[in-house]
């Protein structure tokens, strides 16, 4: 096996220390004939997905079962790309700089809409065939998992296997029984038809969708014994005991979640209208207080890291947060271990807990009222009111702090010309309540950053019927909101309307924007999440050389037309998104789970939850 | 206070670690290693560590230096088996002691550096050949580089070039082994906070304004030793009292 010659690459290209493969706690094992060879692929750059918890988890599962060795691969940054394509080096493994054809599986994740164009980039620098159909018994099999996979028609003729839910058991029994197969005569469509019955498993290539002349899908049906008609999701039941490793890789160069990743607890029972994690991710399962304190101190001791990040959906949702946060501090307060808490809801008993989190550190507060007035937050079920947010302010500001970040979103169903003003009216709020600190008290220089998001309908949500605003509606709200927050300790960000768009279309698109997508990258389209790639001329050709409307992506849906997920099942019911997106309309709000049951269907369907 | 004083090695793949990382990745090993390493005061404590100099990205060196600040004493010995443990191939402490207090800081007394330098020729010459070529650009009184500084004004970008005199800060070049078309050059340079010298600029130099034709990007840089000034001589970094 040839390995890939990139030292005098290495001299040429910015941070190479990302390419080296040898971190600390990186895994190296002696490849021969038998082993089975996974590589853990992230469509983008090192920085970002070495700070993915998911990938982490997986690479370290794989390595501990026998026989098979899981490496990783990045999307290589623009300037290693050129180089290797000029000096004809395949895309390789950072462990082993194997060329990853050479590999059974590429493990990619699905993050974000906006990286599909990477994963075919990357087949097409490892010189595999992007298409499943296309690819022998000797290629690799594509498996893909993640948060997009619960809707990826758009990719789905590009992958082979699809993980749906959590991956950590599916992803031994799918190594198994590859590893059985391999031993007796494989062919890749026995071993497919073999899995597609694993619940958690989706196998494309066993559906097909018929669509009427209007455009509009009429059914996703299977067209093979092995492939059930309704594909589940897969969860952990048992999360207190389900593996998590006690070691991550400690990277060379700094990215951007360069600290211990804690997992406290995953789902959510809040049911804000909008959240897809909030849905998918159902039901809540918490590890234990002391489960959780021993893996920070074999995870602090192996990494040598300086901070631990608490982190899940909701992290002041965590029902001992206060007894975590006090034994962590005991535990290591003595080797200065900063602990950051991502993702809190700011309340009285957060409030104690940050004081004593914060005693070194002030960074910014973060608050996410996600709608400007109590009236659209009720529509999306974020409940959270005005005066809750405004007490919480003014006791972060009385605390020292003067830097708060708020998170909005335009766009969301039934929004009016008001609920946008009211983005203003809130920010205004916050900094009028800091002049109403005591200036002893409270820090210096208020800053407060409203950032303004465009609302996207997501799959598997109460919103995923409902239209998403068109781009022009977008703009005009963008802009009037430019022109309304005129204050000089206000700082206003909006997202690119375009990339949103985008998003948009392939968040709710099927399995015809395949082409679209291989035509954008033979034009040469990639990283379409950063601003300094993103060609959207090209993109817009390429829907116009496919002859697809993107606007078609973009409209309301009926409650009876089939959409393109409507073969897979998350647990919770079609029917509870219904209603919550009915009660939406009439600004009706659900209570959270653990108050009262909503019968989302969850709980029906899988043990397990606290829910 | 205790001070301990460290050399090390940095090669293979570690060349590739920008001298920033490597700071990071080091206060990191000494925390896996559970070395008692003293932290500053304040709202960011960082470990109290000083480096002798930056090593540029993809040179080799056998002759790193960095003193380090304990909260207790350690064995010198354990310390450095401790923190071997925990460190990649391409990383290793060599040799450690304790240093006083009063002893000035690595940066301010470098002033040598040596240099191994793997050259490939565009043509063949003998070793003979290599050295008069050698000779005669030491004999020059002047040796111009013309350096390109990037400078920002009120926002703007732009290039600056200074012309630098390298001519005393080469202080000895020499032809240590010659394979077909491969020479290796020892060179000792200045080094340190009030003269520096890239060898990278010195190849540049001898292929410019001499006979000796070299290859593009084909100068692979080893740091032998830092050197400093003691009683008109120079000696190793390590070498202090007690």
């Amino acid at each position: 096996m040839q390995k890939e010659k990139i030292d005098d690459l290495l001299c040429r290209v910015e941070k190479p220390g990302q390419y080296l493969g040898s971190e600390i706690n990186s895994v190296h094992k002696v490849v021969n004939d038998d082993t089975i060879r996974y590589c853990a692929c992230f469509p983008d750059i090192y920085e970002i997905g070495m700070s993915h918890l998911g990938t982490q988890i997986l690479y370290h599962l794989i390595n501990t079962i026998e026989n098979v060795f899981c490496e990783r691969v990045f999307a290589p940054a623009s300037d290693l790309e050129k180089l290797m394509r000029e000096k004809k080096i395949a895309l390789f493994a950072l462990e082993s700089r194997h060329a990853l054809n050479n590999f059974d599986f590429l493990g990619f994740t699905l993050q974000y809409e906006l990286s599909y164009t990477n994963i075919l980039n990357m087949l097409d620098l490892a010189g595999v065939p992007i298409y499943s159909k296309d690819r022998s018994e000797k290629d690799p099999l594509v498996i893909v998992g993640g948060p997009c996979a619960y809707n990826c028609e758009p990719i789905a003729d590009f992958v082979d296997i699809v993980i749906l839910g959590e991956a950590e058991e599916i992803i031994v029994e799918v190594l198994e029984t590859y590893k059985n197969h391999k031993k007796s005569g494989y062919s890749k469509q026995k071993f497919l038809e073999k899995i597609a019955s694993f619940k958690g498993v989706y196998i494309p290539c066993l559906y097909e969708v018929d669509y009427f002349s209007n455009g509009k899908i009429e059914k996703v049906y299977s067209i093979n014994e092995h492939a059930p008609s309704l594909v589940n999701k897969r969860i952990i039941a048992d999360l207190e005991n389900a593996f998590y490793p006690d070691k991550l890789i400690v990277p060379y160069v700094n990215i951007v979640h360069n600290r211990v990743m804690l997992e406290i607890f995953r789902g959510c029972s809040r049911g804000c209208r909008f959240c897809q994690a909030g849905m998918v991710y159902r039901p809540v399962r918490e590890k234990s207080v002391d489960k959780l304190c021993e893996l920070a101190g074999k995870l602090l001791a192996s990494t040598g890291y300086e901070e631990i990040s608490l982190s899940s959906l909701s992290s002041s949702d965590y029902s001992s947060l206060q007894e975590l946060v006090s034994k962590l501090i005991e535990n290591h307060e003595e080797d200065r271990v900063g602990i950051s808490l991502p993702s809190l809801r700011l309340d009285n008993i957060t409030f104690e807990i940050i004081k004593e989190i914060q005693k070194v550190r002030k960074t910014g507060l973060t608050f996410a009222p996600e709608a400007g007035s109590q009236r659209l937050r009720d529509v999306i079920n974020k409940g959270i009111t005005e005066e809750a947010l405004i007490d919480a302010v003014r006791k972060a500001f009385e605390l020292g702090w003067s830097t708060v970040k708020l998170y909005f979103m335009i766009g969301l169903p039934t929004e009016s010309i008001e609920d946008v003003e009211a983005i203003r009216d809130l920010g205004f709020k916050v900094a009028a309540e800091y002049r109403k600190v005591d200036k002893e008290k409270r820090g210096k220089g208020l800053k407060v950053t409203l950032s303004v998001s465009t609302f996207i309908p997501k799959p598997f949500t109460p919103f995923q019927w409902e239209a998403q605003d068109d781009m022009n509606t977008t703009v005009e709200k963008q802009q009037l909101l430019k022109h309304l927050i005129n204050h000089r300790s206000i700082t206003y960000n909006y997202h690119d309307v375009k990339t949103s768009f985008l998003e948009g279309v392939f968040a709710r698109g099927d399995r015809r924007l395949a082409k679209v997508i291989e035509l954008a990258v033979k034009k040469g389209c990639k990283f379409d999440g950063w601003r300094e790639h993103f060609d959207f001329e090209k993109w817009m050709s390429a829907f116009d050389e496919c002859q697809i409307d993107p606007l078609f992506y973009m409209r309301q849906r009926e409650y009876d037309e089939a959409l393109p997920w409507d073969h897979i099942d998350i647990g919770v019911t079609k029917e509870f998104l219904r209603r919550e997106n009915e009660k939406a309309k009439k600004e009706q709000i659900t209570p959270d789970c653990r108050e009262i049951c909503s019968t989302c269907g969850i709980a029906a369907k899988y043990k397990g939850g606290d829910c | 206070m205790l001070r301990i004083r460290c050399r090390f090695s940095k090669k293979d793949d570690m060349v590739y670690v920008s001298h920033l990382d490597l700071v990071k990745f080091f206060g990191r090993a000494m925390r896996r290693a559970n070395v008692p390493i003293a932290y500053s005061q304040g709202f960011n404590p960082h470990p109290i560590m000083s480096f002798a100099t930056a090593l540029g990205i993809g040179v080799a060196s056998d002759a790193e230096y960095m003193d380090i600040q304990l909260d207790r004493e350690i064995e010198a010995e354990l310390f450095v088996k401790t923190v071997n443990d925990t460190l990649p191939k391409g990383l290793r402490i060599l040799a450690c002691k304790y240093i006083d207090k009063s002893e000035k800081s690595l940066m301010s007394i470098v002033a040598r550096s040596v240099y191994a330098i793997e050259i490939e020729l565009e043509k063949i010459m003998s070793k003979e050949n290599i050295e008069k070529e050698i000779d005669g650009f030491l004999k020059q009184d002047e040796i111009i580089y013309r350096k390109e500084r990037k400078k920002k004004n009120k926002g703007k970008r732009y290039k600056k070039i200074i012309e630098v005199d390298i001519r005393q800060s080469m202080c000895n070049i020499e032809v240590l082994s010659i394979a077909g078309k491969k020479v290796i050059i020892k060179m000792i340079l200045a080094a340190g906070s009030e003269n520096n010298l890239k060898p990278e600029v010195v190849i540049t130099k001898l292929n410019e304004m001499t006979g000796v034709s070299i290859v593009e990007d084909s100068a692979k840089v080893a740091r032998l030793e830092l050197l400093k000034k003691h009683e008109k001589q120079y000696v190793s970094l390590m070498d202090v009292a007690k």
